[in-house]
């Protein structure tokens, strides 16, 4: 065992042992910019990657790609199903499974052409009907899938010719593209759908550079390289199979497990790797680490605007100004994630710049507009108006994971400076469930991955609204602005309407932004050319193991 | 004997009765809708009432009891809300690897805590008997997180002697049952000591020094075998314990097992599950205890005689 890798050793000991905040003295914020992943030397084809992966401590593995909604499952799907089109960096598309398409002057029909040379693993040719097989599925309540909310109103599917196919609309729907270059509609192959029925997402079946071939329920899932593959997406290095022989996917849902097992050699890829051991495997030249940022719309905390005394918009206002986010995040994550300013992670196509360091901590504001409004400190430093503290409720079913909990404790104690008593709440996500859709809440949080700013109106709108969305929002002026930026085709007045949903919702405390999350993998050296693709997740069709 | 073994029998199918339904009614009485678990967050109303009437749930509670309760007269455990698997194949899946486990810890715990406590009461005030009780006390005060931690450091990457994952391969059980049969020994030591030393006390010790016997011969027949009765008892109640309990363990070494299933379970009000997951924890509890009493027989012929007698 040489230096480095004791200092990484040491170090995991160390974070476990000192069980509160550790700050790291300089953060390299250029490293991650320029994730340091090696490219050198001639790739060849061969090789096993283990990757072990946060599947999370649950013990099924849901690998249908429309039905399940766990980030970790899509990061397996990822490498078996293939897209229509690929997100490519600059909020652009490439081929992948359509060669081309069109988009009528209405923005209502979106016409496919299909490759004809795709073949799913199972034989199965992929064309036209397939294509309809799969966004029909999709779109049939009945089988609530998880897909369902990425078709948006999608009336029909039209099979023009073998290798044409017509998505229908009722309501022009611009992110539907983005939507669509997902992993959630990945195109899985009929024949195995109607052939295992409600087995299937233990059976699952794309076109991908590579072919399940089987799982142990919560601990392992095995893929191995499909020969006949010759349909990369746009923007990958190569063409042809993917280099590894095979790919084996271990669940290690506890994060200093995945740390000893990368550092022991049981596995050759891990993924999140925790804030303390981030900085060691930055600047050691024995592992790589490539860093990519999750499009999404940010964890955020969701004030319930339905209760009191949350209607009124000042206490919201205090509540957010008592908020050290700058000091709260880089205590929490060590400084290896950025605080966010916005709703939407900063790469998200219409995300505003111009909220960065709009808004910052102001506890005298806030202590001074509490006074006004009637809330004085009582003799425990909570303050109170009418015999009713002000106490928030924080109801959460997530636990610690991306250290949420270790977050909150922090806000809490900066919370209580001002005179608010935050009380966590973690429930089992039956119960967790249950208070949300009762509105028995002060303060929820969560995030939703998505590559488009239409995220916002599936949180925000009131006439989405399910009985278990988190925000309470009925906002007439942001329904109208999220209804336009869904049908508006013209990217420049489609940003600016987005922009002005991103200041409403920050600026009436609809939600606080808190952290921009970014995913990350960490390899051993000899493991070359792991990207993390435009929409945060893995992908291992151009990557090699070096000799 | 046979009588006694039927005796036991018909009393542990009542708690397996009683465990079933008590924990029906507890699941039952949880807040939260499983339809809505299962629908996931953007789901309609409509959606909610076909996955009720799929499922079952919108039948009444005393329906849904009592078709519970015959399918699993029929051995029928039902299908999980959640994956509509049949519950025995996601339960036989975990089963072997929280068995393994369990017995693998037990072992350590008996192999390490019966010398450790014979040691100690030989040696009882003396240097040794003082270590043993303060080595003890630290290991019980430690977490097996943080035990089970420690030990991936230091024989996983540092030294590079055992694997953490491989699933049931024996070399891959090591820590875990290592860890887990280490904080299980620390009972069973201070049980063996305790014993002996109060054995020691006995009369009848007295008689057979008094009839010449010589000390080892004491020791080694009469009093261990006095202690053994107790220590069975504690493992088996250990072991029992293990069952339900070993979903931190699991966790941190992968594993796949039983705690993991139905703690993932109750969070997601899968009810079928559950009740699958309690029910092999009743049946292993009653089938371990069923074990113990019949080793009592085997040990102490006071029993014996007087199941004897009764036939």
């Amino acid at each position: 065992m040489n230096a480095r890798r004791r200092a990484i050793l040491s170090s995991a000991a160390v974070a476990v042992l000192a069980c509160g905040a550790l700050h790291c003295s300089k953060t390299d914020r250029e490293a991650s910019a320029a994730s340091r992943i090696r490219t050198g030397g001639a790739p060849a084809p061969g090789g096993e990657l283990v990757f072990g992966f946060d599947g999370a401590a649950i013990t099924e593995f849901n690998l249908d790609p429309e039905k399940s909604a766990f980030a970790p499952h899509h990061r397996v799907m990822r490498s078996i199903v293939d897209s229509l089109v690929a997100a490519l960096p600059g909020h652009q598309f490439g081929p992948w499974l359509a060669k081309s398409w069109e988009v009528s002057p209405d923005g209502r029909a979106y016409t496919f052409h299909l490759r004809d040379d795709v073949a799913f693993h199972d034989g199965t040719k992929f064309d036209a009907e397939a294509v309809k097989f799969n966004i029909d599925r999709v779109n049939d309540p009945k089988n609530a899938l998880y897909a369902l909310s990425d078709i948006g109103p999608c009336s029909g599917v039209t099979v023009v010719d073998p290798y044409t196919v017509r998505i229908n609309f009722s309501a022009p729907y611009s992110a539907f593209l983005a939507n669509l270059a997902k992993s959630s509609l990945g195109i899985v192959s009929p024949t195995a759908v109607r052939k295992y029925g409600d087995d299937f997402p233990h059976h699952p079946v794309g076109t991908g550079p590579f072919r399940f071939r089987s799982l142990e329920p919560a601990v392992e899932i095995a893929l191995e390289r499909n020969p006949d593959y010759k349909w990369p997406p746009a923007g990958a290095t190569h063409a042809g199979a993917a280099w590894l022989e095979r790919l084996t996917f271990k669940n290690v849902p506890e994060e200093a497990t995945r740390v000893a097992v990368l550092l022991n050699g049981q596995a050759n890829a891990i993924d999140l790797v925790p804030p303390q051991n981030l900085v060691q495997f930055r600047s050691s030249p024995e592992y790589a680490l490539v860093e990519g940022e999750l499009l999404n719309h940010n964890y955020s905390l969701y004030l319930n605007v339905k209760r009191p005394p949350w209607d009124d918009e000042r206490v919201r206002a205090a509540f957010r100004d008592s908020l050290d986010l700058d000091a709260a995040v880089k205590t929490v994550y060590l400084g290896t994630l950025e605080r966010a300013w916005s709703p939407l992670s900063p790469s998200i196509f219409g995300y505003d710049k111009t909220l960065e360091h709009s808004w910052h901590a102001d506890r005298e504001r806030a202590g001074r507009s509490l006074e006004e409004i009637g809330w004085k400190k009582g003799p425990d430093g909570i303050r109170v108006k009418d015999g009713k503290s002000l106490t928030v409720v924080f109801v959460d079913t997530q636990g610690n994971r991306e250290k949420r909990l270790d977050l909150m404790t922090v806000l809490r104690k900066q919370l209580r400076d001002t005179g608010f008593d935050l009380k966590l709440d973690s429930q089992p996500s039956s119960a967790y469930l249950g208070k949300v859709g009762a509105g028995e809440y002060d303060l929820v949080a969560g995030r939703l991955f998505a590559p488009d700013p239409d995220v916002l109106r599936r949180i925000y709108s009131h006439k989405l609204k399910t009985a278990f969305g988190v925000s309470k929002v009925e906002d007439s002026v942001l329904e109208a602005l999220l209804d336009a930026g869904s049908e508006e085709s013209d990217p420049g007045t489609r940003a600016a309407i987005y922009a002005k949903v991103q200041h409403i919702v920050v600026e009436k405390v609809y939600a606080i932004p808190t952290y921009v999350l970014k995913y990350n993998v960490a390899t051993s050296q000899s493991v070359r050319n792991v990207a993390i693709d435009v929409n945060g997740f893995p992908v291992f069709y151009d990557t090699w193991i070096a000799q | 004997m046979t009588r006694r073994i039927l005796e036991r029998l018909a009393a542990s199918v009542a708690v397996v009765f009683g465990a079933s339904t008590l924990i029906f009614l507890i699941l039952n009485w949880l807040p939260g809708d499983t339809a809505a678990l299962i629908a996931g967050e953007g789901a309609t109303e409509e959606t909610l009432v076909r996955i009720r009437a799929q499922l079952g749930l919108n039948q009444p509670l005393g329906h849904q009891y009592w078709e519970y309760m015959t399918g699993l007269l029929h051995g029928d455990l039902g299908r999980s809300y959640a994956t509509r698997a049949p519950v025995l194949q996601e339960l036989a899946a975990q089963f072997p690897s929280t068995a393994s486990l369990a017995v693998a810890a037990a072992s350590v715990a008996i192999v390490v805590g019966v010398p450790l406590g014979v040691a100690a009461a030989a040696n009882r005030g003396r240097v040794l008997d003082h270590i043993i009780q303060v080595v003890g006390l630290a290991l019980n005060s430690i977490p097996t997180f943080w035990l089970g931690l420690l030990a991936i450091l230091l024989f996983s990457v540092h030294l590079r002697w055992l694997p953490i994952l491989g699933g049931r391969g024996v070399l891959a059980s090591v820590l875990p049952a290592g860890c887990l049969g280490l904080a299980m020994s620390i009972p069973v030591q201070r049980l063996v000591r305790s014993g002996i030393l109060e054995a020691l006390q006995e009369p009848y010790i007295t008689t057979l020094r008094a009839k010449g016997l010589r000390a080892t011969r004491i020791f080694g027949v009469h009093v261990l075998r006095n202690v053994a009765i107790s220590t069975i008892t504690l493992v088996g109640v250990l072991v029992g314990e293990l069952f339900s309990g070993l979903v931190v363990v699991e966790t941190l070494f992968a594993r796949p097992g039983l705690g993991r299933l139905a703690v993932y379970a109750v969070g997601n009000k899968d009810i079928p599950l559950v009740q699958g997951a309690i029910l092999v924890t009743s049946v292993t509890y009653v089938v371990v205890n069923l074990l113990v009493d019949l080793s009592y027989a085997w040990i102490d012929p006071r029993v014996r005689l007087a199941s004897n007698g009764d036939a």
